[in-house]
């Protein structure tokens, strides 16, 4: 494929999920497609770390599930942020956000 | 948190379920992944292979998956149980010996564990024990001017400068401090009581405690009422408390016993309730069956209890602090007083140099009671099954990693294919600690059997009922849940490093079942030779005990007593609590010697103040007529009826003996050997006297010498005695018979009922009963250690055989080999053998060493024999070589027999 892709830094897997599911409840297969579509298909996320990823999430109390119909009436798994889980996204938002600013400013500057 | 608790639990409780929903979610991902590339125009079948491209192993993600929910260690443990119990399942005959193994190891331990902890650890079945404290006196002298009195509820020494006896007016100034003790009791016994009016006369061990008894210790009835203290006032009806176990056993647990009257010593007393069945002991050990009130004791006619005088030092006091005093607050609140009384009374009982002392200690420490005679025995016993224990893990450890060895393909298969090292030790070790629960479980079963056996053999050889309670608590349920992790882990680890540390190219070219190993002795046997070098060092250790134990059980046993002590029936009575008075007994006494002097089989009947070698002994100290130094000394005293010396087979050696006509107030004594080698050596003694040096002191007149006897146990020296006629008290009468005594027994019981049926017999038993009492912890000792010493030995040649057996069988082709190359059968033979005995001989020599450090542990049982008596050393090594060899002899026979061409083909 000819889109140019990066690896994710580790430990941005949990914040790109986190985000996604601010939207609102998204089954597994949307957040990897929404991550994809909305970062113009620069990320991209491997099912095998997906998965792990979310029952990771679901066992800290960040993010909880439950069954439901999909778009085209299949039975899906859906997660939805908790209330700690978006405590813990704004904590994460903003550390991401200071040290990507620290960085990008020490790369302009030398 | 609690997600994450939830999240496990179901991950263990509800696994099929998620498991297919973790089946589902991941196969919604992929069929709407298969959709999406369907739609941007490939076809099904192209549009599935990218999604398993994409996807990765889709096992490996669901088990990523499982770990990220975190429950890899519940499932595979429970995993590896299962695997565990088929792989054991697999080998029936190896874990049915394991299992029982580890079955007599574990549950020895438990067994005299709960033994231990019914006698040293359980704590006193009241309210809130630990605010229980004894008042305890000590000084650097033992106290004078005092009379004192003890029932073996606290720790003595042989000085006698410690002691929990205190006198009625201490009591009373410890329970006026109600700003220390929020109560207090005093009590005294339990002495032995005749009971009648219900049923035959009987015997009851009747305790006197103050009304305040039950209240500070908290013990509610379980019927009527307990004591007050208002039946402790003067003139307060006589009443009587019984112990739940006694009022189910005699009374039949009838609601109808209360009110009842019964008597007691002849004094009428009435059942007012039952003390609440919880309450099985104070002290350790002690059977009480009824309580009465101390201002009783002058009804029930006992001498030691004038009751407030304060040189009678008869009462053990138990105090129940205030919340938040404590025992140093008590103390320095009670020593003013104490010191002010003991130093400066109307009699003073030591001068201010011995600093006498008042402690307050907590209840279960000063509380004793069996724990002085049997604590330590107990804890030698822990110490030997904890041998036991050790030689059982050596021994399955052994065949461990005999089978570790057959199973080095199966790990090096499940190493070829990705598990982790890590991952197959905790297999093993899930294995072996499975097998040891097993055990554990078994050795459960067996434990009560043990213990009730063992409580059979104390109360049997016990002076008084004994009382323990056996049943098996927590902490003895967590001893053997915690023996049998070590047990796992111990003799599970080493096979399981082992086992893990397989080399993988060796095995999976399929040379490793007989060849890896098969030159030299490879890893396994020098591992498993120092575990049979354990096993025999440990099976020495015991054996080297229970031989110096039968040594001194012989040593004891040849000691001539200085009478007969075959078919001897001795029992006791005590008419003077049945109401008779001076003359009536003397009148009994003839009577009943008469009547059972005439029942075929006897041979002869007399009585005595004391029972000889029976652990009592009464001694005075007296001056002498015609002894250079004018010092009073000490003499042992008995009592005795007509025909004693006769009856018993004394001989006389000088004089005569004490005839019908001497009585007390003839004054003639007769004394032994000894009395006159030692103070009166050089002179004749009849017709001189001796007597205690008060002036109103009856002095006695030697009339004639006896040969010496042991007096209160074997183990004493042959000591001065004297004998004089007997007055009214209770007696020990001794019944010689030509028959086998038991027999007897009941002939004598209908003697003394046809006679009186109000008279208890009591402690009725021959004179080898007695003497067995005597030696009950040297018995018990070496009865229990040459079992052990039994097991182990048994154990460590079942572990010799096992392991000669396997490198046998593993260097079956370098002996084919040999033996083709002309190798004599006998050359093979005693190859085997030779490293048999090399093993045997290392553990012999590391058991000596070890032995020769230990078994001081036992030198205050042993008798004539030193813990390192060489003899006992030697025979032991020589018997431990001898199994040994037997031991190697059947693996040794298969080896000189293996025929080269079936060896050599088998490759």
């Amino acid at each position: 494929m000819p889109t140019e892709r990066i690896e994710l830094p580790q430990g941005t897997l949990d914040l790109l999920i986190l985000r996604t599911l601010a939207l609102g409840p998204q089954h597994g297969w949307a957040i990897s497609e929404r991550v994809q579509q909305i970062s113009d298909d620069v990320l991209r996320i491997q099912q095998g770390s997906l998965y792990p990823a979310l029952h990771r999430l679901e066992r800290r109390g960040w993010i909880k599930a439950k069954w439901g119909a999909s778009e085209n009436n299949r039975r899906a798994k859906y997660y939805e942020l908790t209330r700690t889980g978006q405590k813990q996204l704004a904590t994460e938002q903003d550390a991401w956000e200071k040290l990507t600013a620290a960085v990008a400013q020490v790369l302009r500057a030398v | 948190m609690l997600s994450d608790l939830y999240i496990r639990l179901r991950s263990i409780f509800r696994r099929a379920k998620v498991e297919e929903e973790l089946d589902d979610e991941l196969r919604f991902h992929q069929e709407q992944q298969a959709d999406k590339y369907i739609q941007a125009g490939l076809s099904r079948e192209e549009a599935l292979r990218r999604v398993r491209l994409d996807f990765g192993g889709h096992e490996q993600v669901k088990e990523d998956c499982r770990d990220a929910r975190g429950i890899s260690f519940l499932e595979s443990l429970a995993h590896d149980l299962r695997y565990g119990l088929r792989m054991l399942a697999k080998s029936p005959a190896f874990t049915a010996v394991i299992v029982l193994t580890l079955a007599l190891g574990i549950g020895a331990n438990s067994a005299i564990f709960t033994l231990v902890d019914a006698v040293m650890l359980r704590s006193i079945p009241v309210r809130a024990p630990q605010q229980l404290v004894v008042a305890q006196w000590s000084a650097r002298k033992s106290p004078k001017a005092l009379g004192m009195s003890s029932f073996g509820d606290c720790a003595h020494n042989h000085e006698g400068t410690i002691g929990c006896s205190l006198p009625y007016p201490l009591f009373q100034e410890i329970q006026s401090q109600k700003k220390v003790f929020a109560d207090a009791m005093a009590f005294a016994g339990p002495s032995q009581m005749d009971l009648s009016g219900n049923a035959t006369a009987t015997i009851a061990q009747g305790e006197l405690v103050s009304g305040s008894y039950f209240q500070t210790l908290g013990v509610s009835p379980a019927l009527g009422r307990t004591l007050t203290p208002d039946d402790e006032k003067p003139g307060a009806p006589a009443v009587v408390v019984l112990d739940y176990g006694y009022w189910q056993r005699t009374f039949a647990g009838s609601p109808a016993a209360l009110g009842r009257t019964i008597r007691l010593n002849n004094a009428v007393f009435t059942i007012i309730g039952v003390a609440e069945p919880g309450f099985a002991r104070l002290t350790p050990g002690k059977s009480v069956d009824l309580w009465v009130s101390l201002s009783q004791a002058r009804s029930l006619g006992k001498q030691w209890t004038r009751r407030s005088s304060p040189d009678n030092w008869w009462l053990v006091v138990v105090g129940r602090l205030q919340s938040g005093v404590s025992r140093a607050q008590a103390q320095a609140a009670l020593q003013p007083i104490f010191a002010n009384e003991v130093l400066h009374g109307a009699k003073p009982h030591w001068g201010e140099a011995d600093d006498p002392r008042l402690l307050f200690l907590p209840a279960q420490q000063a509380l004793t009671g069996i724990r002085n005679l049997y604590g330590e025995p107990l804890l030698l016993l822990m110490a030997a099954v904890g041998l036991i224990l050790l030689i059982a893990c050596a021994n399955v450890a052994g065949l461990m990693l005999a089978r570790a060895a057959s199973r080095e393909r199966e790990m090096a298969v499940r190493l070829a294919i990705g598990a982790a090292r890590r991952r197959l030790i905790r297999q093993l070790l899930t294995e072996s600690i499975l097998l040891s629960f097993i055990g554990a479980a078994l050795g459960a079963l067996l434990a009560p059997l043990a213990v009730s056996a063992l409580a059979a053999f104390f109360s049997k050889n016990s002076w008084l009922p004994l009382q323990l309670d056996l049943h098996i608590d927590l902490l003895v349920l967590l001893f053997t849940i915690g023996a049998a992790l070590l047990t796992g882990i111990g003799f599970g680890l080493a096979p399981a490093l082992r086992g893990s540390r397989t080399s993988l190219t060796i095995h999976l070219k399929g040379a490793g079942t007989t060849s890896a190993a098969g030159h030299g002795r490879g890893r396994t046997p020098g591992l498993g030779g120092a575990l049979v070098v354990l096993q025999v060092a440990l099976s020495m250790v015991m054996l080297t005990g229970a031989g110096l134990l039968v040594r001194t059980l012989d040593n004891l046993r040849s000691i001539h007593a200085g009478f007969d002590t075959r078919n001897l029936i001795l029992f006791e009575m005590s008419p003077q609590l049945a109401g008779y008075k001076d003359q009536q007994v003397t009148i009994l006494y003839a009577n009943l010697q008469k009547r059972m002097a005439s029942l075929p089989g006897v041979t002869g009947v007399s009585y005595a103040s004391d029972a000889l070698l029976d652990g009592g002994l009464s001694s005075d100290s007296v001056k002498i007529e015609g002894r250079a130094d004018k010092n009073a000394v000490n003499v042992q005293m008995l009592s005795v009826g007509p025909d004693y010396f006769a009856t018993m087979k004394i001989p006389l050696l000088d004089g005569r003996l004490l005839s019908n006509s001497d009585t007390t107030r003839t004054k003639h004594a007769v004394v032994n050997r000894i009395f006159v080698q030692k103070y009166l050596a050089g002179r004749n003694p009849l017709g001189l006297h001796f007597g205690g040096d008060r002036p109103d002191d009856p002095q006695w007149e030697i009339v004639g010498v006896v040969g010496d006897t042991k007096y209160e146990t074997l183990r004493s020296e042959d000591a001065p005695t004297a004998y004089m006629p007997l007055a009214s008290d209770g007696a020990t009468f001794a019944v010689r018979t030509a028959l086998a005594p038991a027999s007897l027994m009941p002939a004598i019981r209908n003697v003394v009922n046809s006679v009186d049926a109000n008279l208890p017999v009591v402690r009725m038993r021959t004179q080898s009963d007695s003497i067995n009492r005597l030696l009950f912890s040297e018995r018990l000792m070496a009865r229990l250690l040459g079992l052990f010493a039994a097991v182990g030995l048994l154990l460590a040649s079942i572990g010799l055989y096992g392991l000669l057996a396997y490198e046998v069988e593993r260097r079956t082709r370098e002996i084919g080999i040999r033996t083709a190359l002309g190798a004599q059968r006998g050359t093979i033979w005693s190859m085997v053998v030779r490293r048999g005995i090399l093993l045997v001989t290392f553990g012999a020599a590391a058991g000596c060493a070890a032995a020769f450090g230990v078994t001081r542990l036992l030198a205050s049982l042993l008798y004539a024999v030193r813990p390192t008596d060489p003899v006992t050393f030697a025979l032991t090594a020589g018997l431990l070589l001898i199994v040994g060899i037997l031991a190697c002899s059947l693996p040794a026979r298969r080896a000189s027999r293996v025929d080269p061409m079936t060896a050599l083909r088998c490759e």
